[in-house]
């Protein structure tokens, strides 16, 4: 606890009346674990990725969902160690410039901020189709571009900028009963719908069968590729439960058991969830153009009826504000940070005096979201669901893939001290970046052909074509490339120009040598000398 | 000894007008007087560690003006500065409770009602859960 001394003596504050030590230990614990799981939004992932997933490899959504938290779990521990050396809010940013240089850094804290910027669209959506189901008016919430379903999105923009600009946050009491709510009626609706499942045979219901959950029953190795990009966004945001209670008092164990339950909770609701939503009607209820994306819609009243379906509606949206949050407030921090360390306009790293966020970077943010949310609506009416959750993948494995490499660099001296540093510092977000770079390169070529995309029918570019193979994979586009990947790679190729003229304008941060760790517990002198004081 | 006055200090109008209010208080009580400046970022974020540094500095910034007003208006005042990291609200409550405080003196938040009791305003929260008195000055007409 920080305290300034005045004309009076040195005096302080304690942290937690220290007669509850236990209790403290338990509540942080909790709190991570809330932290952790609530940023993972998991009715909002299944939401947005449900129909899609099944789209791509059929009845083996659970394995995908199981295998894509593989990479999640060894770049949690590159997040785990770099934010020991330096928690700095611009993560990745920071990191990578540290530890690979400042060029790759600054584009990695560009890949945080666009891949930020691509999911927004698919949020207020998402937020857009559900409030509109709540209501009963199925009607417009099927029109997913229409021009009602947009203009409740943009409000959704609107008003969850302003929370972040102004600050509001509830209370860790009211945010538990929330996420705990989203928990139960998640587990509460995939046994209802597996009840339903076994003691009734609803039409083309499916039993669960064990093969579900072997990812090598999936071909071409295209559509794994794309299931897993999905799935990898179903756990983004999970490793804050590793690296946000940093603070509390048991620092030692707290955000391992955090990441441990959160873990726990989160697999078992994919997997179980997943695989109950197929039984109910079979794959091609989720995957028909009217279910696939707002599948938990569809199941919703399959499985509950009316008026139950609408907690899942209501968890729905509940689980989009704090995901729609949880992408606000790191974003306008990574723009703040790459501020204060001059790579970034020097008024991105303002602090509102009275609200205390970062407030010009986050109002910047709302403000392109909603250019970009209606520009996106507009460029691909009908498919701005599908296009802007496919093309997430890529941001996502670009920047974490960076991350894990960035781990590996910076602690390279200290590898091989011990095999605990060998395994976790060096193999493990190795093998995570290198599974994400595999990814990234592989859904390329899959989503170079628009057939291979959710859309489909969709091609951006018609002028260009091309005809090779590739990993035993013949990829022959007649005209066009898929949305999603110009979507993904599109906006972190538009860093390279920006960081170069940047770097022209502004020789200072470019100007530096890389850093490798002194020690594995040692925290990392500031980036930029002065500008910010680091504590602790 | 029920102890300090407490002030929270945030360098808005009103927050201005609690001063000189806690600072008559604290003279009429020959009581110290604690000025404290609290802020938490939100955990929901991630990293937050070099964003709270910047804010502690803001925060420091604040009170120290707030020190040099307190000794312009009554120099025999003895006065101090608390920079708490938790929410505005339960760094006030946590003063009380570690000084023993006999009131605190905070700002009217000079907002609409409405608007305050949807943003939540400070002294409406601090009402309902302080265990002292709490002591809300108007920000004046300004």
């Amino acid at each position: 606890m920080a305290v300034t001394t005045g004309q009076v003596g040195v005096s302080s504050v304690p942290e937690e009346s220290s007669g509850k030590g236990l209790k403290v230990g338990a509540l942080s614990m909790i709190s991570s674990l809330v932290i952790g799981v609530a940023s993972t939004a998991p009715a909002y992932s299944l939401a947005a990725t449900l129909g899609f997933v099944a789209a791509y490899v059929g009845v083996y959504s659970p394995a995908v969902m199981l295998v894509a938290f593989v990479p999640m779990l060894f770049i949690a521990a590159a997040y785990y160690y770099l934010n020991r050396a330096d928690p700095d809010c611009g993560t990745t940013f920071t990191w990578v410039t540290r530890a690979i240089g400042p060029r790759t850094g600054w584009l990695a804290g560009w890949g945080i901020l666009v891949t930020d910027l691509v999911v927004m669209p698919n949020l207020a959506s998402i937020a857009g189709v559900y409030t509109f189901h709540l209501f009963g008016a199925h009607g417009i919430a099927n029109n997913s571009s229409g021009f009602w379903v947009t203009f409740v999105g943009v409000i959704w923009l609107i008003i969850m900028t302003a929370i972040c600009y102004i600050g509001i946050e509830l209370s860790a009491r009211t945010q538990m009963a929330l996420l705990g709510a989203e928990i139960v009626i998640l587990f509460v609706f995939a046994i209802v719908a597996l009840a339903k499942v076994y003691a009734g045979h609803p039409a083309h219901s499916i039993r669960p069968s064990i093969e579900w959950l072997n990812p090598f029953n999936v071909h071409p190795i295209g559509a794994l590729t794309a299931g897993m990009l999905l799935a990898v966004f179903i756990y983004w945001g999970w490793d804050t439960a590793v690296t946000v209670n940093e603070e509390a008092k048991d620092t030692r164990r707290t955000p391992g058991r955090a990441a441990l339950w959160s873990t726990l909770v989160l697999l078992l609701i994919y997997v179980v969830v997943s695989a109950a939503a197929q039984s109910v009607h079979g794959v091609g209820f989720l995957t028909n153009g009217n279910n696939i994306d707002d599948s938990l819609n569809a199941l919703g009243s399959a499985v509950f009826g009316s008026p139950w379906n609408k907690l899942l509606i209501i968890c729905v949206l509940t689980s989009a504000s704090s995901s729609t949050q949880t992408t606000i407030l790191p974003a306008a921090r990574s723009s703040l940070s790459m501020a204060v360390h001059k790579a970034f306009p020097k008024r991105f790293a303002d602090i509102h005096p009275k609200y205390l966020s970062p407030g010009f970077s986050t109002l910047m943010f709302g403000a392109i979201s909603i250019v970009w949310y209606v520009g996106l609506d507009l460029l691909s009416p009908g498919d701005i669901l599908a296009n802007s959750i496919e093309a997430l993948g890529f941001g996502i494995a670009f920047y974490y893939g960076m991350t894990g490499f960035a781990c590996v660099f910076y602690y390279r001296k200290h590898l091989f001290k011990s095999v605990k540093n060998f395994i976790f510092i060096g193999l493990a977000p190795f093998i995570g970046a290198l599974i994400l770079t595999v990814l990234f390169v592989i859904a390329i070529f899959y989503y170079s052909d628009p057939v291979n995309s959710a859309s489909g029918t969709q091609a951006w570019f018609p002028f260009i074509h091309f005809n090779f193979t590739f990993l035993h994979q013949h990829f022959y586009v007649k005209k066009g490339l898929g949305p999603p990947l110009v979507l993904g790679i599109g906006f972190l190729l538009i860093g390279v120009p920006l960081m170069l003229i940047w770097k022209i304008r502004n020789k200072s941060f470019f100007q530096r040598d890389r850093e490798v760790a002194e020690s594995v517990d040692s925290p990392a002198p500031p980036l930029t000398p002065g500008v910010i004081p680091l504590r602790d | 000894m029920a102890g300090d006055i407490i002030l929270g200090y945030d360098g808005s109008d009103g927050s201005k007008a609690a001063l000189a209010v806690a600072v008559a208080v604290a003279h009429a009580f020959d009581a110290p007087l604690s000025i404290v400046f609290g802020y938490e970022p939100n955990p929901m974020g991630g990293e937050t560690a070099d964003y709270k540094a910047k804010l502690e500095k803001i925060g420091e910034e604040m009170v120290a003006g707030a020190l040099a007003a307190a000794a312009a208006i009554d120099s025999s005042v003895r006065t101090e500065s608390l920079v708490v990291p938790l929410r505005p609200v339960e760094s006030l409550l946590e003063a009380a409770l570690e000084r023993q405080a006999r009131v605190i003196v905070v700002g009217g938040t000079g907002e609409r009602p409405i608007v305050g009791a949807i943003l939540g305003s400070v002294p409406h929260k601090l009402l309902y859960r302080s265990d002292v008195p709490v002591l809300v000055v108007p920000a004046g007409d300004e």
